[in-house]
């Protein structure tokens, strides 16, 4: 069933459009994750859900029906904020309490709520703390709380592990998709961290001026992103890249890289003479001693990533890269050695050099 | 190009008042010549107290600094031949960026055209070469961040002092200039002294990485020791992300077995030849240890852990698999996709070479991978 339904969505302030033409479909119960870097205006798009401002053009239906004349706190949308936006003068309680309130529930059913949901965060042992006696880690459960106290059907939670530490991030990380199935909502959920997108997303809806460039599983914006931009945003290290052109020699296909010319897949044969930019994740180039075959190159540095190792190549044309293989890896070369470096096919990818599209092979 | 060398240092803030505050605990520590190193701990841990007083912004409050073997500590700031790059950037304000980084080289006196050569060179390491005529206030904190890095590292100094270097940098540059800044630091034999809060930026950039906590140093080794041979369960859980998997157990020794009862009702056997026989020896004295297993030692396979799936998250290069164990929950990482439903059931298994042992009081190690710490 369809819960939540964006239906042509525009908003601009005065000439300044944010965005443009956005549609989105989230089926009940399914977490969605917005995501773009600061600016793209996935804040907004969560007021005009929650009502607080309105559409300059397009519907917000929920469960089938257009929201515009129904005031937010009928909408049955609960909202959390990256900075908590806990109200000071109340306790944790009465902030959880609010929605509730607001619904004019009765105070036996606003203490059954309030501690159901406590119990659920793990936080029924500071409900009488005012929110300045919280730990900051407290304080954003708290606001979750809140949000999911009233039991919304849609759940916006506006970057909300920001400003936790990098501990409290990971745990929570870990216990909000559960967290969120048991609540049964249907949940917008906004960040900026492609980690935090990825692992809870059932779908990933990626904003970039003002549209929406790809709407996919987290498997696909990884393994076929639309264009560059989404390739870009999604891995660390960032995905290598080179401008360059396809060429034909004989029935081989390749590009140059730094001048050297590299093979790929001959399913690129179509796009011969294409302008493009050549792109390789991190983790898809293979390192092999010298004298096997790929691309000649020299380590620059060897950099260690928690349980990975990134190296910095240069290859015999000039061309910088960077490689990242498991700490675990038998032979990782030292800086200064010269190895041969080859891509894996499910790492690379060729897009567009004008329009950024991802071509496809 | 200096040997650093850090003796007893102590560092007491109001030691005549009624709270004196005791930053720097009876510091040795050596930064041999060409070598990068990490001051590495949370805030409050000491690291900037170290990095002020071996800048000369802060006085010892005893111990000796010596660079080369001669003394610094007694020196003003400016006779130590330090290259210092802030958190704060503290970039000259009427200056351009790009004269900002020459600035430095003012004192050098060096002819006209290698001064801009250097500049130059500098500035294209940092991708910062089309900002040099800018200002430094109409340019992004990042940016900022990289003229304040071009700055420090253009001059030629005794010690490079780098402090958060990195924190403020674009995600998609940030792990290219990494790798440009260390190797730019070895192919200058730059003696370096890092501090940070980030273990990212540590284990990237660091030979040798000293973990600071209470002012006191727990442990100075390369980032790989810290992961393989942690001195105590401080450094253990602070190295490592996502932390390493920490258990108390019962140990149960006997001529052909160890058995570890976690609490919470999970068994662990090993037969006895998978630890030396020091190990052997030193856990038939114990009846309880700690035990640290790293999340990319756990594996989902046929084990004697056994627990439901909390989550199962893939992350592009590595997928993270929550695992809820004897009603706690453990973290097993692999480097490729993993599929395992959220709520069904799941082994896991560790081989008794990645265990870390350490006393349960003390916090000190005992074993690692089967050997003796």
């Amino acid at each position: 069933m369809i819960q939540l339904a964006l239906k042509s969505i525009s908003k601009s302030f005065g000439a300044f459009n944010v965005f443009e033409d956005l549609n989105l479909q989230a089926q009940a119960g399914e977490i969605v994750v917005i995501f773009g870097g600061s600016g793209t205006g996935k804040t907004i798009l969560l007021r005009l859900i929650a009502g607080v401002q309105e559409p300059t053009s397009g519907s917000i239906e929920i469960e089938g029906n257009d929201v515009a004349d129904i005031a937010p706190e009928h909408r049955n949308v609960g909202m959390a904020f990256q900075n908590f936006a806990l109200f000071p003068h109340m306790s944790a309680a009465e902030n959880i309490a609010t929605p509730l309130i607001a619904q004019r529930a009765g105070a036996s059913a606003v203490k059954a709520g309030v501690d159901k949901v406590a119990r659920l965060l793990k936080i029924d042992h500071v409900l009488d703390h005012a929110p300045r006696e919280l730990s900051n880690g407290q304080k954003q459960r708290t606001a979750l709380a809140r949000a999911l106290a009233a039991e919304p059907r849609i759940l916006l939670l506006d970057d909300p592990l920001r400003n936790v530490d990098a501990k409290l991030r990971f745990e929570m990380r870990i216990e909000l998709p559960r967290l969120l199935r048991e609540s049964g909502a249907t949940v917008l959920y906004v960040t900026q961290d492609y980690k935090e997108a990825m692992a809870l997303g059932d779908r990933i809806a990626v904003l970039a001026s003002g549209k929406f460039v790809q709407i996919a599983s987290p498997e696909d914006i990884y393994m076929k992103p639309a264009n560059l931009s989404v390739a870009s945003l999604f891995g660390d290290p960032s995905i290598n890249t080179a401008e360059t052109a396809v060429e034909v020699t004989g029935k081989i296909i390749s590009v140059r890289l730094g001048g050297v010319q590299v093979t790929i897949d001959s399913a690129y044969k179509s796009y011969i003479g294409r302008a493009v930019v050549f792109g390789v994740r991190a983790e898809s180039v293979a390192l092999a001693g010298p004298k096997s075959a790929g691309l000649a190159a020299t380590v620059m540095a060897v950099t260690p990533l928690n349980e990975r190792t990134v190296l910095l190549l240069k290859s015999e044309g000039g061309w910088e890269f960077l490689a990242s293989l498991p700490s675990s890896s038998p032979n990782i070369p030292k800086p200064g050695a010269n190895v041969k470096a080859t891509f894996q096919s499910s790492g690379t990818h060729l897009f567009d050099k004008t329009s950024g599209e991802r071509l496809h092979g | 190009m200096g040997e650093l060398v850090l003796k007893n240092v102590e560092k007491i803030y109001r030691p005549n008042r009624k709270a004196p505050v005791h930053a720097v605990k009876t510091l040795n520590l050596t930064v041999k010549p060409g070598e990068i190193t990490a001051l590495l701990g949370s805030s409050g841990c000491g690291k900037t107290s170290i990095l002020r007083m071996i800048a000369g912004f802060e006085d010892v409050s005893s111990g000796t600094i010596t660079m080369d073997g001669k003394p610094i500590h007694t020196l003003p700031p400016v006779g130590r031949n330090v290259a210092m790059a802030f958190e704060t950037y503290s970039l000259y304000p009427p200056l351009t960026n790009g004269e900002n980084i020459s600035f430095a080289l003012k004192a050098q006196k060096l002819g006209v055209g290698e001064s801009d050569w250097r500049v130059k060179a500098i500035a294209e390491m940092l991708e910062i070469s089309d900002i040099l005529d800018k200002y430094p206030s109409s340019v992004s904190g990042g940016q900022q961040q990289r003229v304040s890095l071009g700055r420090a590292l253009v001059r030629d100094a005794s010690l490079y002092l780098l402090d958060e270097p990195m924190g403020q940098l674009e995600p998609r540059l940030r792990a290219v200039l990494r790798g440009r800044i260390k190797h730019y630091l070895r192919e200058n034999n730059c003696t370096t002294i890092l501090v940070t809060h980030d273990q990212t930026e540590a284990n990237a950039l660091a030979d040798r990485i000293a973990v600071m906590e209470g002012g006191v140093l727990q442990q100075y080794a390369t980032p790989a020791e810290l992961k393989v041979r942690p001195a105590n369960l401080f450094t253990g859980t602070f190295i490592g992300e996502p932390p390493m998997n920490v258990f108390f157990a019962d140990v149960a020794v006997n001529a052909k077995n160890v058995t570890f009862k976690i609490d919470g009702g999970v068994t662990l056997d090993y037969p006895a030849a998978a630890l030396s026989k020091d190990v052997n020896r030193l856990l038939s004295s114990h009846d309880r240890v700690g035990i640290g297993i790293r999340p990319h030692a756990l594996h989902v396979e046929k084990g004697s852990i056994k627990g439901k799936v909390v989550a199962c998250q893939w992350l592009g290069d590595q997928t993270h698999v929550a695992v809820e164990v004897a009603g706690r929950t453990v973290v097993s990482i692999a480097h490729d996709m993993v599929k395992a439903k959220t709520g069904s059931n799941i082994q896991l298994n560790v081989a008794a070479s990645d265990l870390h042992l350490f006393n349960p009081v003390t916090g000190n190690a005992i074993a690692h991978g089967g050997d003796l710490a």
